[in-house]
């Protein structure tokens, strides 16, 4: 009887055990590790546009994986991250060498902090290792939460599990203990229901399902409208990877109208043949598709000849004015109710294309990379420094009419201005 | 407690997730109307929407239309042909007469996002793209540091990057007239301290 009983309540438990297994293990899902982000971004923003993403090939700049180990001083490294030029010049060897590296000067960096460059350097050991390597999977994981196998939160999950089935098991214990203690005294209780009758496990289910339920709905109602890691396929399969990541041509070469406009162009078909016109073969690494189908990049070229009327058997007899244009399927779009300005951003704010549109230089079918929504604006807004050195050369003077904001950091009151303290919140900047 | 109540939370949620973007699709758009603009926005596809009502659109401004940032100082009329291109020499470059200071920091800002590709950041026709003829451009840019380039008028440079020349295309539609001379005036400035000292252009082919 008493052993029937005990295999009665174990069942009783299961649903508890499985709430219990879901909270002590939720949180391990939901925290990554912010110093390597922090690094990430920093990354992604400075470094990336020189230095390999992947931390293993050579780019305008070195690969950086094990970069730590192959300078022994860390201190001079930081000087060298933030000024480079100023190390060689003082004629540190290691600097002197590493400046032999590549013909491009490396960019200077005199505002990172000291834990921002170990953050960047975190993040550039975690890349290396590979730790930060998601398995692959299809479209879903890709856009995905970034599954940080970090050391500490498997123990920390670990030892959530321990402690959630001690604790069930003491429950169960005490459970039993009562239950006895009862019989003892000959104490009537209420017989036991089976779980699918019993009011308690259904609102328990209820409230769970309410929960679980209601977080799905509201996050797929927040993404209605947004476009995130939305991809289409284009009308050429043009390559950013192979145009401004292998071959380095500026961003602005083609999207010259993000520094003087509120819209960042879209080439036009002449801007391609200025080097098309010579390049007409594809002789660079091989090119996949999303798909992980090859694409052959001469045939690309040709079908830009066909938007060009170019024959390139007759390059001199080409009339530039008989092109029609590439309808490229246009990936960010904004609602019409809010205002976007690029050249405010790319020009006066000095923020790099990959800041909002990510690793472009490695991305051979661009995709969405940031969600355009307004929380990750304001995120933003809140967090950007403005560059109030209006009396150095890289300032810009407009700031010098904050008066206020200038004497607070003479006296001390403040030591940066962001983006929010300039109006970057107010609901008429973007909404009018 | 009605099960039906569960399914329908249940197919809410996955209606609601398949609203998003996916890789091929945008999504659906909560009110449209307010979506996507009724004026026509740049890079929207006005052009179908025009053809629908029947009216006329080629995406190209009337003719004789001035941009509103067109200087009078920057007016060049010079055709497209081989007299037009002797005649280009004679060309001032407007900047250096109205009195006016080139932002020499903008123009090599512009020198090196439409010219150092190929023409290479140190003016030596050895940029990313021709690498020392191991880049995917097959043809030598010039080396503005050759005398020959030193000896080029200002004005017939404008020109070349006006209507281009040889492989080199038309940079007309990314470089305003100002632009194109502040550019001119920038590689001038690079040459023209290099050229006195005839180590110089020496020197930087040493240090490759």
């Amino acid at each position: 009887m008493r052993f029937m009983d005990n295999h009665k309540y174990l069942f009783h438990q299961l649903p508890l055990l499985i709430i219990a297994l879901f909270f002590s293990v939720a949180p391990v899902f939901a925290q990554g590790d912010a110093n390597v982000n922090e690094g990430k971004t920093l990354f992604v923003g400075k470094c990336q546009s020189c230095h390999s993403g992947d931390m293993k090939s050579n780019s305008t700049g070195p690969a950086l994986g094990g970069v730590q180990g192959r300078w022994e001083d860390k201190e001079k490294l930081h000087e060298w991250i933030r000024n480079n030029t100023k190390l060689i010049a003082s004629g540190y060897p290691k600097a002197v060498e590493v400046s032999k590296i590549s013909a491009t000067a490396m960019t200077t960096f005199p505002d990172l902090t000291d834990p921002q460059i170990d953050a960047i350097l975190s993040y550039i050991d975690a890349k290396a290792s590979g730790k930060l390597d998601a398995p692959k999977g299809d479209a879903v994981a890709a856009g995905g939460v970034e599954a940080s196998a970090s050391q500490n939160n498997i123990m920390y999950g670990v030892v959530s599990f321990i402690l959630a089935l001690v604790a069930l098991v003491l429950i169960y214990v005490n459970f039993n203990l009562q239950r006895a203690a009862r019989e003892a005294e000959h104490v009537k209780t209420a017989p036991s229901l089976p779980v699918y009758r019993n009011k308690t496990y259904l609102a328990i289910a209820a409230i769970a399902l309410f929960i679980i339920g209601g977080y799905f709905t509201t996050k797929g109602m927040i993404n209605v409208n947004r476009q995130i890691n939305y991809q289409p396929v284009q009308p050429i399969f043009y390559s950013h990877k192979v145009h401004a990541g292998i071959n380095q041509i500026n961003c602005l070469y083609c999207h010259g109208n993000a520094w003087e406009s509120k819209t960042a162009a879209i080439p036009s078909v002449n801007v391609c043949m200025n080097c098309h016109k010579t390049i007409q073969k594809y002789n660079g690494p091989e090119l996949k598709d999303r798909h992980g189908n090859v694409v052959d990049g001469t045939r690309e070229i040709q079908k830009l000849y066909e938007y060009a009327g170019f024959d390139p058997t007759n390059a001199e007899g080409w009339d530039p004015s008989k092109a029609k244009p590439i309808e490229w399927i246009k990936i960010h779009n904004l609602p019409d109710h809010v205002y976007f300005n690029h050249s405010q951003h790319v020009r006066v704010g000095n923020v790099q294309c990959q800041t909002c549109h990510g690793d472009i230089t490695g991305m051979d079918e661009v995709y969405q990379f940031s969600e355009l929504s307004m929380g990750w604006c304001v995120n933003c807004h809140r967090q950007t420094k403005v560059n109030f050195n209006v009396d150095s050369t890289s300032g810009n003077k407009f700031y010098s009419i904050y008066e206020k904001f200038h004497n607070d950091i003479k006296a001390g009151k403040m030591d940066s201005v962001t983006v929010k303290d300039i109006g970057g919140l107010e609901c008429q900047k973007c909404h009018y | 407690m009605n099960k039906y109540f569960y399914i329908a939370v249940i197919l809410l949620g996955v209606i609601a997730a398949g609203c998003g973007a996916g890789k091929d699709n945008p999504g659906l758009a909560y009110m449209p109307d307010m979506f996507y603009s009724v004026a026509y926005e740049t890079y929207a596809p006005a052009a179908s929407r025009l053809k629908e009502v029947g009216a006329h659109y080629d995406g190209m401004p009337v003719a004789g239309t001035v941009s509103r940032q067109d200087d009078l100082a920057f007016h060049f009329d010079l055709k497209h042909d081989s007299a037009g291109y002797a005649q280009s020499a004679s060309l001032k470059n407007p900047l250096d007469t109205a009195g006016a200071t080139i932002d020499m920091k903008e123009a090599e800002r512009l020198y090196l996002v439409n010219c150092g590709i190929c023409h290479g950041a140190a003016l030596d026709g050895n940029g990313p793209l021709f690498k020392g003829g191991d880049g995917p451009y097959s043809a030598a840019p010039k080396n503005f540091k050759d005398a020959d380039m030193i000896a080029m008028a200002p004005g017939t440079m404008f020109y070349s990057i006006t209507y281009g020349k040889g492989q080199m295309g038309s940079y007309a539609s990314q470089l305003t007239p100002k632009q194109r001379w502040e550019v001119v005036a920038y590689i001038k400035s690079k040459t023209a301290a290099a050229a006195p000292a005839a180590s110089a252009p020496a020197d930087s082919t040493a240090t490759k």
